[in-house]
């Protein structure tokens, strides 16, 4: 059209390259608009002495690591670490292989059966956490609940007037079923999707070499399904770990104590319920960095998948 | 085209941000005539009228002011309250628990109201118990609101079929009372009395009526006190009454779980011990069969002395309309409004107000907890409550719990 063609071009090759750019940055500035300031203010109170008084004073006092010290040399701590890596080991595991077991039975059902299942699941998960636990609550009631009734009744034991929340033990168990019930249809849902991946003739030609079912399922279903239990797995780590809603609401207040205290409740008592920002604040990123450390397995699988795709 | 749409997307950006912070300048001249009030939704349910009479009274005295009353609930409007002093967006008035005070009064959270004390009616005759939660370090800082004491609320047929006429003038003869019920009934879940064994509430009423207490402050330090012979002689006499008379397996619940109004209203046991309003809820079966009576104390023609929940009004330090919040609370706390809140079954908070209900007579002999700065670390570590599981299992001995306890309360408050 005989307008001078070498300015667009740069601007065009320039144009071109940023575009990348251009649309990750929306998603980089929410992030860090999002993150970036409260993380800079969780570090900063950690490090600095920051209860109520410091609050209404509205700046806290420079203490060094002193609110980490204090941490790592709070026997409660170590303790509710390890009660928490115990407790996620267990809801992790029953939460898969429960999982997996279930997605196989859906494999084997008639159609209306599985969908009536199905429905079942989507059920479970639509219901708010908030909710279930105020049904947990009703269920294990100590006076009146469905559990001793239902337990005393079928002769299993003297359960009436039982209080599951007797003990540390017996209390986070609850909170475990009611968990691990509602991280079911998740792991259901995504395991039988990977199944329908296992290819029906491997399955039907293993069987005709008189493959019996466990061999089968781990020589030929397993392969194909691992990545995807992998991956199932390394987010339940992450949920389980961080639990606090299920525990917190359960137990409930005052039979909250430091005995059944798991990471996310031990936070919220020491920051919010002493008012001690500070201590919360260094727990805070103690915690941050364990999950940062286990997600490590799960961002190293996922940029795998994503070079092979 | 692509840059057309960048800038529609900006454009649209920037106006919405443009009218946002419009209507955010346009909310704030509002509110710049407005006193917000935090009340506890008891107020909400059980006298709006006393609200609605207040809020009148002080717009005729503040023509131009509004009042924005925010119901709370008492689970956690301590957090809620905590993040409005990070952000200085305080409430001009708060309701505060009475065992809440002493934690925000030491912190500094609350304006210093000493010198208005005499604008408020009947200052000068305030509950002991209330007023006591609303001082520290001999300022005041809060108004007593109003109180509740507590009562067996106990069921008059089982007691009439035992042959019980009266209520009980001591505290053995409510044992042998209970007892005698107990004969009568032998349902299956049955006992005669109902409390959880870990209310401390209620079970350290035992030690507070053999002249014991839980701390004592003196020469600038706490002393525990629960090891000391009175507070163990009452213990002893708490562990005797739960044994005799309340269910084994509730030796170690609290009361949230379950209410003991539930244990009530399902007719599994004839009395409980716990504040006044648990008549409120003993069932429809049994609300004409109800009546409550003051906790005997070990002295015949004694009451126990019972603990003194309630509440106080405070007016954080940083509201910008501290005078008239001290006026709202003038008008809300007025005489006329205190023995509107009796009429409802709360005790007002003042002695020339009380008349002989049940509820004003328990008010009579009342104990509170120590007012120390970190006695709410005492309360959430739980201390109390695991001494008396201890004890009534009899996992340790009175004496073995009660000097642990003690030691750790002693410990808790004397931290710097």
């Amino acid at each position: 059209m005989g307008r001078p063609r070498r300015r667009p071009l740069v601007w065009r090759r320039v144009v071109n390259g940023s575009v990348p750019y251009l649309l990750v940055s929306p998603v980089v500035f929410v992030l860090f608009a999002v993150l970036a300031y409260p993380i800079y203010y969780l570090v900063r109170i950690s490090l600095e002495k920051f209860g109520l008084f410091e609050l209404i004073q509205h700046h806290g006092v420079y203490i060094g690591l002193d609110n980490f010290r204090s941490v790592l040399h709070d026997q409660i701590f170590w303790h509710t670490l390890l009660r928490t890596v115990v407790f996620t080991v267990a809801n992790v595991s029953l939460t898969i292989v429960g999982g997996t077991l279930i997605a196989l039975l859906l494999k084997r059902l008639w159609t209306a059966v599985r969908i009536l299942l199905t429905v079942g699941l989507i059920l479970v998960w639509a219901m708010p956490p908030v909710v279930a636990v105020q049904v947990w609550i009703w269920m294990t009631n100590v006076q009146n609940g469905v559990l001793n009734y239902v337990l005393t009744t079928l002769h299993i034991g003297n359960y009436d007037g039982h209080n599951w929340f007797d003990s540390p033990f017996s209390s986070l168990a609850m909170a475990t079923t009611l968990i691990v019930w509602g991280a079911l249809p998740f792991v259901v849902i995504t395991v039988y999707a990977a199944l329908s991946q296992v290819p029906h003739e491997l399955v039907e030609a293993a069987e005709i070499d008189g493959a019996r079912a466990w061999r089968v399922f781990r020589d030929v279903t397993m392969p194909v399904i691992s990545p995807i239990l992998y991956l199932l797995t390394c987010l339940s780590i992450l949920w389980d770990f961080g639990v606090f809603t299920q525990v917190y609401l359960l137990i409930t207040q005052p039979a909250i104590v430091p005995a059944n205290y798991v990471m996310g409740v031990y936070l919220w008592e020491e920051a919010y319920f002493k008012t001690d920002y500070g201590r919360g604040a260094a727990i805070s990123i103690l915690t941050l960095v364990i999950v940062a450390a286990m997600s490590i397995f799960y961002v190293r699988r996922m940029v795998r998948v994503g070079e092979v795709a | 085209m692509r840059y057309r749409v960048f800038a529609v997307v900006a454009a649209a950006v920037a106006l919405s941000v443009v009218v946002a912070t419009a209507t955010a300048s346009r909310n704030k001249t509002a509110q710049s005539n407005t006193l917000t009030v935090w009340l506890q939704v008891d107020a909400q349910n059980g006298w709006p009228q006393v609200v609605a009479a207040a809020n009148n009274a002080f717009k005729s005295s503040y023509p131009g002011w509004n009042v924005n009353v925010q119901y709370q609930s008492w689970g956690d409007h301590l957090q809620k309250f905590d993040a409005t002093i990070a952000a200085n967006q305080t409430p001009d008035v708060i309701e505060m628990g009475n065992t809440e005070m002493t934690k925000y009064m030491a912190a500094g959270a609350f304006a210093n109201i000493t010198a208005n004390k005499g604008q408020f009616d009947n200052a000068s005759h305030w509950l002991a118990g209330l007023k006591k939660s609303s001082m520290f370090n001999n300022k005041l800082y809060g108004v007593p609101y109003y109180a509740g004491s507590r009562l067996v609320t106990y069921r008059t047929d089982l007691f009439k079929k035992s042959g019980l006429k009266k209520a009980p003038k001591s505290l053995q003869q409510f044992e042998s009372q209970l007892a005698a019920v107990k004969a009568h009934d032998h349902t299956k879940g049955f006992t005669p009395f109902y409390m959880a064994g870990t209310d401390w509430y209620s079970a350290l009423s035992f030690v507070y009526d053999y002249g014991g207490s839980i701390a004592n402050f003196s020469h600038g330090k706490w002393h525990g006190a629960l090891a000391s012979k009175k507070s163990i002689a009452g213990l002893n006499a708490y562990k005797k009454f739960f044994r005799a008379a309340a269910p084994k397996s509730a030796s170690k619940l609290n009361e949230a779980n379950p209410a003991p109004y539930t244990v009530f209203s399902q007719n599994r046991t004839s009395a409980i011990f716990g504040p006044g309003w648990f008549s409120c809820c003993t069932g429809k079966k049994y609300t004409k069969v109800t009546g409550q009576f003051v906790m005997p104390s070990h002295q015949s023609g004694k009451s126990m002395p019972g603990f003194l929940g309630g509440s106080d009004l405070a007016v954080p330090q940083q509201s910008n309309s501290q005078s008239q919040a001290r006026a709202w609370i003038a008008d809300f706390t007025n005489t006329a409004n205190e023995k509107a809140l009796q009429a409802v079954g709360n005790i007002p908070n003042a002695t020339n107000l009380l008349n002989g209900t049940v509820n004003d007579r328990a008010a009579k002999a009342s104990w509170f907890v120590p007012t120390a700065k970190h006695w709410v670390d005492v309360e959430n570590g739980n201390i109390l409550r695991t001494m008396l599981g201890q004890i009534l299992t009899g996992q340790l001995s009175v004496k073995k719990a009660a000097q642990t306890a003690s030691a750790n309360i002693a410990y808790t408050l004397n931290q710097p």
